[in-house]
């Protein structure tokens, strides 16, 4: 075998010994790669899935992620309640109002399907993993719980800078658009700057809503109201980022 | 009675330091082998950098149940470790560690015979461990501790006995008090053969076949818990205490140095024992364990052969001086 | 100072006197412990015969021969006495019980631990044994060891004693150690050579091991 190999040089017998040696003591002299986990929090990468948030406002109990779930690991309970008609003479709506949510940590094996089968963006992943119990039982956590991890799902990477414009955005600045040429139309009568997004589409709706839901996250000063969208869209987190 | 205040402050002394070397050794090793494999080892025990986790580790040995298997030979169960581990105390008394009378435990007129004599009695005590476990894994490390033994006594005898001729004396202060620099270079091969072999007899890694933790779970240890199991740990640290202090009194000239021979001798001892362990742990966490047959193979095929051509060299240098 | 010496240190004075007027009839401190720790050693002895379990009998048999190697010791024969635990107890032991841990060596009483011939090999032993002592008494009857003065028993005095004196039948000892060493080898090397020869399909791994030991 050594005379196939090209030759180099005329091996030393036990160089290869030295070499082992010399491996050894080198990387005793560089730093230690340990993480001092308890005295120094990891430094975890933004996406990391430590634990899945629920951010219960947008939920509508469409039951999706827990059909979808392959551990069968979330528990949803709701009833039905009526809305009496927006209107008179209307006719009344039900909407399903949450009752229990609960994610069975102990079943979980994080693969994160619920996080992308849910169509309102009410469950996140959150970098937070110190939950261990010393009963498993305790892991099944409700929705109170699920709920305070919300505040740890950090926002979302802001998109390049050549970025194709986040869809919720580029229909509230149509909106927007349509509404002050409609204003413009009607120029005697008083405007009404802060009412524009109601006549907008669903989606901007339902993104709004999350927003002005986790705007206790983020530093005051970057809540925006709806009209000034357009101008700072480039700082705006796109929900599709989310994933 | 002044003679009896001397002897009793001697063994105290060794007794000391055959309590606490074998400590230092071992949390050396816990940090030396951490750093080499790029993690930190121990940090919290004793509040700075875990020093005193060997001692937290004594205690919660002592905590343990001592348990003796049912089917165990009780009373050759119980007697091994200490069979293990009092053989290293004895040689720690003839070890001389400075220039003089006074540095030496008991002044031993064949001080080479009675150290690898004794030495080789502490190997008896795992192969009494190995058989009374009534277990198949220990029975198989006492097999391979005896067959280790046999084939690495040998060597080491044949490397000590170079040192022998050249100095013209087997007493420990008198190999010293006739040593020369320039045996250094002359006995090299000789230090080499029994620091080898002196790892084999000790089961230190690359050459742990016995006790191969991953395919005969620790040998003939297998079966101890608690303290018992402590004796064996701390014998096999007192081996390497006492390996390095015999290598350096019979190959490293011992309390001679480039200066500082007459007052600081001890001090070059304990450093080149030292020095000596710290290349005991750097072997250990280098290589991988030898396989049985590479063990023989190695003894047979290279010490032995080796340390007979040394003999032969010292014999003709020898000749050629006088 | 030996450790010979340095036991008897303690008993220095009536060591001494004794020197002087050698007799049964005021025993000195090591006269004493020579006694007991043959008696130790006789008993070990009788033990490792008479015990039904191979190992315990082993180790009764490092018991015995670490006894005889304080016997030298107490006799200033320090040499003597190191080389006995290291060839005896540090490796014919350990042979000993690697044999016996290969062959079968159950925890407990053996069952064929007992020999049928043991009337026989008594009577062989007890004849050993007179003629041996009946020897030695004839031979030194009337010597006794200077405690005090030079030990008559050091690494210097047996090493001139042994190549001054008995070189021959030292020589002698030798070539018949090398003797048996050869011997050892044809014979394994023989084992080998039947082996390959009739199981051509297993090359003599067994026999390999044999020629590496």
């Amino acid at each position: 075998m050594a005379e196939s190999l090209p030759p180099t040089r005329p091996r030393i017998p036990g160089s290869g010994l030295a070499k082992g040696l010399a491996v050894t003591l080198r990387t005793m002299t560089k730093k230690t790669v340990t993480a001092q986990y308890p005295d120094a929090q990891p430094d975890l990468p933004p996406r990391t899935r430590g634990v899945i948030g629920l951010f219960e406002e947008n939920c509508t109990v469409c039951m999706l992620c827990a059909r979808e779930c392959p551990d069968w690991c979330i528990y949803i309970d709701s009833h039905k309640e009526t809305v009496p008609p927006a209107a008179p003479g209307g006719r009344e709506r039900s909407r399903n109002v949450l009752d229990r949510f609960a994610i069975d940590f102990s079943l979980c094996m994080y693969c994160g399907i619920c996080i992308e089968v849910c169509p309102f963006d009410a469950l996140f992943w959150s970098p937070e993993f110190e939950y261990a119990e010393t009963d498993i039982r305790d892991l099944t956590h409700e929705r109170d719980k699920l709920r305070e991890w919300m505040w740890t799902v950090p926002a979302p990477p802001a998109l390049d800078p050549a970025a194709e414009e986040p869809k919720e955005v580029a229909a509230a600045r149509k909106t927007a658009e349509k509404l002050a040429a409609q204003q413009e139309a009607a120029a005697p009568q008083p405007a009404q700057p802060t009412e524009p997004a109601e006549p907008a589409g669903t989606e901007p709706h339902a993104a709004e809503q999350a927003r002005a839901a986790e705007r206790p996250t983020r530093p005051m000063g970057e809540s925006k109201q709806q009209t000034d969208l357009p101008q700072q869209q480039t700082d705006l987190p796109p929900q599709e980022g989310q994933e | 009675m002044n003679d009896v205040l001397d002897v009793a402050l001697r063994l105290l002394i060794v007794f000391g330091v055959f309590l606490t070397f074998p400590l230092i050794i071992g949390q050396t090793e816990h940090k030396v082998m951490a750093h080499m494999q790029g993690r930190l080892g121990p940090m919290y025990a004793g509040g700075f950098h875990g020093w005193a986790q060997l001692v937290a580790d004594g205690v919660k040995f002592a905590q343990k149940e001592d348990v003796v298997p049912a089917g165990a030979d009780r009373r050759i169960f119980q007697l091994a470790p200490a069979v293990a581990l009092l053989p290293y105390l004895l040689v720690l008394l003839a070890i001389p560690i400075g220039p003089g009378e006074g540095a030496v435990g008991v002044l031993i007129d064949a001080g080479i015979f009675f150290v690898l004599a004794v030495m080789g009695v502490g190997v008896l005590g795992s192969l009494m461990a190995g058989w009374a476990s009534a277990n198949k894994f220990s029975l198989l490390g006492g097999l391979r501790t005896a067959a280790q033994l046999l084939a690495y006594e040998l060597p080491m005898l044949l490397a000590a006995a170079s040192v022998a001729m050249a100095a013209g004396t087997v007493s420990l202060p008198g190999i010293l008090n006739a040593f020369e620099w320039w045996w250094l270079p002359w006995q090299i091969v000789g230090a080499i053969v029994f620091f080898v072999a002196g790892l084999a007899e000790l089961q230190r890694p690359p050459f742990d076949m016995p006790v191969a933790d991953s395919e005969i779970i620790f040998g003939a240890y297998t079966e101890y818990t608690g303290l018992r199991f402590a004796l064996f740990l701390l014998a096999e640290y007192a081996g390497i205490v006492v390996l390095c202090g015999l290598t350096t009194v019979l190959f490293l000239g011992g309390w001679h140095g480039p200066w500082g021979a007459d007052g600081l001798g001890w001090v070059w001892t304990l450093l080149k024992t030292a020095v000596l362990a710290f290349i005991v742990i750097w072997l250990r966490v280098t290589y991988p364990r030898l396989r049985e047959d590479q063990l023989q193979k190695l003894s047979w095929t290279l010490l032995v052969p080796l340390s007979l051509a040394q003999i032969a060299l010292t014999g003709i240098v020898k000749v050629v001086i006088q | 100072m030996t450790l010979a010496a340095a036991a008897t240190a303690v008993a220095t004075d009536a060591t001494s006197m004794a020197a002087e007027s050698p007799g049964f009839l005021s025993p000195t401190g090591v006269e004493i412990a020579f006694l007991l720790v043959g008696v130790v050693t006789f008993g070990a002895a009788i033990v490792t015969v008479t015990t039904r379990q191979l190992v315990h009998a082993a180790l009764w048999l490092v018991v015995t021969l670490g006894g005889l190697a304080v016997e030298y010791l107490l006799l200033t024969a320090e040499f003597i006495a190191w080389v006995q635990v290291l060839i005896y107890v540090g490796s014919v032991v350990v042979l000993l019980l690697f044999g016996l841990m290969l062959t079968k060596a159950p925890i407990g009483r053996s069952p064929d631990a007992d020999s049928g011939n043991r009337w026989a090999a008594l009577t062989v032993a007890v004849a050993t044994a007179a003629a041996l002592v009946w020897v030695v008494v004839d031979a030194f009857r009337t010597t006794w060891i200077d405690l005090d003065g030079a030990p008559a028993g050091s690494t210097e005095v047996t090493g001139k004693a042994l190549f001054q004196n008995w070189v021959l039948p030292f020589e002698a000892l030798s070539v018949l150690l090398l003797a048996a060493l050869v011997g050892a080898i044809v014979l394994s090397r023989k084992a080998k050579a039947d082996a390959t020869a009739t199981t051509a399909s297993v090359p003599g791994s067994r026999s390999d091991k044999g020629g590496a030991r």
